[in-house]
């Protein structure tokens, strides 16, 4: 048995791995970087939206483009990334040991970093091991990376990122979500991602879980319950759907049986998602040497998993030498400051389970929003982003405050105003000039931002709507406006549709529709897309 | 002293629930009844439930079950599962045949 | 093919320069694309069950899709308990549902 040594081993080339690897490869560290998948980037090539952010977080660029990025970054450091490559032990003195193909190899870290990510929780209802139940993560592996759809029609169950950003792009691979549920009274990810699944007709079911999966041989249907504050079932309360696929997203779990099997201290850390290493400000583990970056040490978003890779390998090149400790203050401040705008906010690590009840800027939340997806057509008016004015302007309906500003950047014209913070909400300049480009509108990673001519002189309004999903309307094409809560409001016709290597995939569809919906139209289906749905 | 170690603690009766047959551990096929009968047995911490049931000792190696088992187990105990010391991890962390796992190449430079 | 996305309104067309294999499903023919997952062309075929399990005989199929959970384990040019989710697809294979730890219904075994 012969092992082979490097200055660093990194178990995992996801977003934190990889972005780890090239700030040691960078500073002189032989890495190798060993995963067991066919392919690096971990969950980031199932990533098809555009990210939150600012720019230095990549924001408004799609998850696998991110990811392309990163591997063309990572090639040109030369870091070596093994792939199909398991680490199946990590032992004393920092051994790894590797199964790939068919043999058993053994390697030797002078410092080792765990990028192992995270697994899909679940929840226990009868029938929850027949086929058609799956992870939404796994549902997201069939449609974006092998591009199988995961079944016709679906339930999803889950109210948190996950399950509202798989649910919209369940309806881009052209499935029918039949219902999105949560057991909680309130949904748990961003209002953006349950808006834009709410306004295309997908009714959200909050305060009721899986009774039942049906079916004998695989899923044929599903039965759901309204819960009490104790989550017991309401007698009476139960409700049934034919669908060939049920989804479940009920939150993830770091994978750090690797740490605790090396012996790093380990606690049970719900903030964090469960079991994970006791770790420095760095992810320095309780054995110095090993470190922990990405969902593996608390599970957050992949753009701050990025940042914690970048810091745990600078902390491990300053460990071995490769950096001096003036130059790791440094890299360590910049990249700080990065995560630190990050992890503000409502969604920030330090305000999970907090009630919030108003924004920064004291306007009160849309409660409308928690429980049920949309903001209420009476709650709407409060937003700074909300403004009304004569000719094309912006109507921007983020609600809430999360770390994202690409709007800002986006408009050339400075009609929309953020400010220092990123978190704060977006507010239209009342004296800027909209040249309708509709760059915010393509921008906007929530897909919260329209074009809106209330009234065209001929009694008509005219609105601007993001929109990815397959087939494109066509001009003059009629069919019906459907509210925030996915309702037809009225008749409307395709006015426009525009499509543009800069708007990155988003098209823009303008719907001509009666000026007296001008505020509450903010989707468009075609008669048949409509008479399907009903059906 | 915690609430764990505290053998003199009454947990009460097993009590049969509705969904007692529900699989709980896919891989060795455990059901939620087992598992809270085995606390009843007197087996109190993940790791001998583990060994008595088999749950989380299959294929996937309590990938999916680990944090459900935790659960029941906490609430049968009436204790916080973060309480409870998760079993132990050990080599293979995934599924690796025998015939793999003996196999140890001289040749190893990537 | 069915089950197929012809057209994704973000990734086009994602069968775009893939070679077509023929492989067998329990005696079977079927078509996936080279180098897929066995479990995303079975998916794409409309197979749900991938094994029947021990004790139980109860059936499974596609859970985690990452190799994580080991539900979709079957039965791969004659060797037991290969993660259809992570294993390629080639040419000419022999896909078999798996009863217990083998191919063979339990009736038979």
């Amino acid at each position: 048995m012969k092992i082979e040594r490097f200055d660093l081993i990194i178990v995992g080339a996801g977003p934190s791995g990889l972005s780890a690897a090239i700030e040691a490869a960078k500073h002189g560290m032989r890495v190798v970087v060993f995963d067991e998948n066919a392919k690096p980037g971990g969950q980031l090539f199932k990533q098809i939206h555009k990210f939150f952010g600012s720019k230095e977080h990549k924001a408004k660029i799609r998850g696998f483009h991110i990811g392309e990025q990163l591997l063309a970054e990572a090639d040109s450091v030369g870091v070596k990334v093994e792939l199909n490559a398991t680490v199946v032990g990590l032992y004393q003195d920092r051994e790894v040991v590797v199964r790939m193909g068919d043999e058993v190899h053994h390697f030797k870290g002078d410092a080792i970093i765990i990028a192992t990510g995270a697994a899909e929780n679940m929840v226990l209802f009868d029938g929850w091991n027949l086929p058609g139940v799956m992870g939404a993560g796994a549902a997201q592996t069939l449609m974006n990376l092998y591009g199988v759809k995961p079944g016709e029609k679906i339930l999803m169950l889950g109210s948190g990122n996950v399950g509202l950003v798989v649910s919209f792009q369940l309806l881009q691979a052209g499935c029918d979500v039949v219902a999105l549920v949560d057991a909680a009274p309130k949904i748990g990810g961003y209002g953006v991602h349950a808006a834009k699944v709410a306004r295309t007709g997908v009714p959200f079911y909050l305060s009721h879980t899986i009774k039942k999966a049906e079916g004998t041989d695989h899923v044929t249907g599903v039965t759901i319950a309204e819960v009490d504050s104790h989550f017991q079932f309401i007698p009476g309360t139960d409700k049934h759907f034919d669908v060939d696929t049920i989804c479940v997203a009920v939150g993830l779990s770091p994978m750090s049986q690797l740490l605790k099997m090396a012996g790093c201290k380990m606690e049970d850390n719900p903030k964090r998602g469960g079991q994970v290493p006791i770790i420095g400000e760095y992810g320095e583990t309780s054995i110095p040497g090993i470190y922990a970056a990405g969902d593996v040490s608390g599970i957050e978003e992949a753009s701050s998993a990025m940042i914690e890779g970048r810091m745990s390998g600078v902390v491990a090149a300053e460990y071995l030498g490769f950096m001096t400790a003036e130059e790791k203050a440094e890299k360590l401040d910049q990249l700080n400051q990065s995560l630190d705008a990050l992890r503000q906010g409502m969604f920030a690590p330090k305000n999970r389970g907090k009630k919030i009840t108003e924004t920064e800027e004291g306007i009160p939340v849309s409660e409308s929003l928690l429980h049920k997806g949309f903001v209420a057509d009476d709650e709407i008016e409060r937003y700074p982003g909300v403004t009304h004015r004569a000719g094309v302007h912006p109507v921007i309906e983020c609600t809430q405050n999360i770390p994202c500003n690409p709007c800002q950047d986006a408009c050339k014209k400075h009609c929309i105003r953020i400010g220092s913070e990123i978190t704060s909400l977006p507010a239209v300049e009342p004296d800027s000039t909209c040249i309708d480009c509709g760059m915010c509108v393509a921008s906007c990673p929530g897909q919260a931002i329209f074009l809106i001519n209330e009234d065209d002189g001929a009694g008509n309004a005219e609105i601007t709507l993001p929109y990815e999903f397959l087939p494109l309307p066509k001009v003059g094409d009629k069919g019906v406006a459907l509210g925030r809560s996915g309702s037809p409001v009225c008749e409307a016709e395709v006015a426009r549709v525009r499509s543009s290597k800069a708007f990155d995939g988003t098209n823009l569809l303008t719907i001509r529709v009666p000026a007296k919906y001008a505020m509450t139209a903010r989707f468009f289906k075609t008669n048949a897309q409509q008479k399907e749905a009903a059906e | 002293m915690n609430e764990l170690s505290n053998r003199s603690r009454d947990i009460g009766e097993f009590v049969p629930q509705p969904d007692d047959d529900m699989i709980v551990c896919r891989c060795e096929e455990v059901t939620k009844g087992e598992i809270r009968r085995a606390v009843h047995d007197g087996l109190w911490t993940i790791a001998e439930i583990r060994r008595y049931l088999r749950c989380g000792m299959g294929l996937c190696q309590g990938q999916t079950c680990a944090k459900l088992v935790k659960g029941i187990v906490a609430r049968e105990l009436h204790v916080s599962p973060a309480l409870l010391e998760p079993a132990t991890s050990r080599s293979p962390m995934r599924p690796v045949e025998m015939h793999v796992f003996a196999d140890e190449t001289e040749d190893t430079d990537l | 093919m069915a089950g197929r996305i012809a057209q994704h309104p973000i990734l086009g067309v994602q069968s775009e320069n893939k070679k077509i294999v023929t492989f067998r499903y329990d005696g079977k023919e079927m078509k996936g694309y080279e180098g897929e997952p066995i479990a995303a062309a079975l998916k794409a075929n409309g197979v749900m069950v991938h094994r029947y399990t021990m004790k139980q005989h109860k059936p499974r199929g596609i859970f985690c899709a990452i190799g994580r959970c080991t539900d979709c384990v079957m039965v791969v040019d004659g060797e037991p308990n290969v993660r259809t989710c992570m294993t390629p697809l080639v040419e000419g294979m022999d896909v078999r549902t798996q009863y217990g730890v083998s191919d063979k219904p339990f009736s038979e075994q």
